[in-house]
């Protein structure tokens, strides 16, 4: 039995919960951090799915896109994320409730 | 058989989510997550993506992951005494694994050579790269303006200090400075050439203290 392309997008679904559940429940902004990274993950995955199904490349280039923005939110995100631990001498965005750093 | 590494690579994937959602320790989290890329790529070999799955190992769980490893370390966030170490009679059982792993990646760089024809060419470097330089051009260029704002971003947001250069005071002896040195808001063609010992001498000479007392916020 050949895995179907339902099974991709379940499987891509229940990642996609599993973020948006640690966003919600993590208040270590790291952990946060990462939770946004599997977010991303889960939408790649539906689309490789979506051109290894439809032969069409334009997924993957997306894809890949997708990646480069997510380095591109490492970096500003890790920054931000060191700055704020300077100044505030926590990771507990309870802590961080106003905007000014 | 797809099927049977279907289940394994998505089991994998989310018991590893599960478990950098449940971890408290943002390290162990961390480590969670790479197994999820891992199981990712892994999905994505099987849909045909290589190009894809190495892009995943080695940009997502290499270069994105050990950065945020690095953060996690550098900011030292658990406050946790250091323990003796654990576990140290499974030395041994991970010798004897890494034997393992060595005789079959051995076994298979010596035995399998016919990897076989690739079904489709869709998740091929070469049509990918073809479709990147050619239709997709602009958000490929879209994609380095994006990479090169992020590096700026992170470097201004990581930085201490303000204004002026944190190495603007240590210069020893007489030096004469273009008044753009002292006062980043002045013109850059500005030339007024003013001869003093330091920095601070030649922004009062210049007028310009404020912005000294500026770069002392942090």
């Amino acid at each position: 039995m050949e895995p179907q392309l339902s099974w991709y997008l379940a499987l891509s679904a229940v990642l996609f919960t599993i973020g948006v559940t640690g966003v919600i429940i993590k208040r270590n902004i790291i952990a946060m951090f990462m939770c946004i990274e599997l977010m991303l993950n889960a939408v790649n995955l539906t689309f490789v799915a979506f051109a290894s199904f439809f032969q069409d490349v334009t997924g993957q280039l997306f894809v890949f896109i997708v990646m480069t923005v997510a380095a591109a939110e490492a970096a500003v995100g890790l920054g931000i994320i060191i700055a704020m631990f300077r100044n505030r001498e926590t990771l507990d965005v309870d802590d961080a409730s106003i905007l000014k750093l | 058989m797809l099927a049977f590494l279907f289940i394994l690579f998505a089991g994998m994937a989310v018991s590893c989510a599960l478990a950098m959602v449940a971890q408290r320790n943002p390290l162990y989290s961390a480590i969670s997550l790479i197994g999820v890329f891992v199981s990712l790529a892994c999905l994505y070999i099987m849909l045909a993506a290589p190009f894809i799955a190495a892009v995943q190992v080695i940009v997502y769980a290499g270069a994105i992951m050990v950065l945020v490893v690095f953060v996690i370390m550098l900011l030292n966030v658990e406050h946790e005494e250091r323990r003796a170490p654990r576990l140290k009679f499974l030395v041994p059982v991970a010798v004897v694994l890494a034997a393992v792993l060595i005789a079959e990646v051995a076994f298979i760089l010596v035995t399998v050579r016919d990897f076989g024809a690739p079904v489709s060419n869709v998740g091929l470097t070469h049509s990918i790269g073809s479709s990147l330089f050619t239709i997709y051009l602009l958000p490929f260029e879209i994609t380095s303006i994006l990479l090169l704002m992020a590096m700026v971003g992170a470097m201004t947001l990581a930085r201490r200090g303000g204004l002026l250069s944190a190495n603007a005071r240590v210069v020893p002896g007489s030096q004469q400075l273009p008044l753009s040195i002292v006062d980043p808001r002045a013109e850059p063609d500005d030339l007024r050439v003013v001869e003093t010992d330091t920095t601070d001498e030649a922004a009062r000479l210049l007028g310009v203290e404020g912005v000294r007392d500026q770069s002392k916020r942090d």
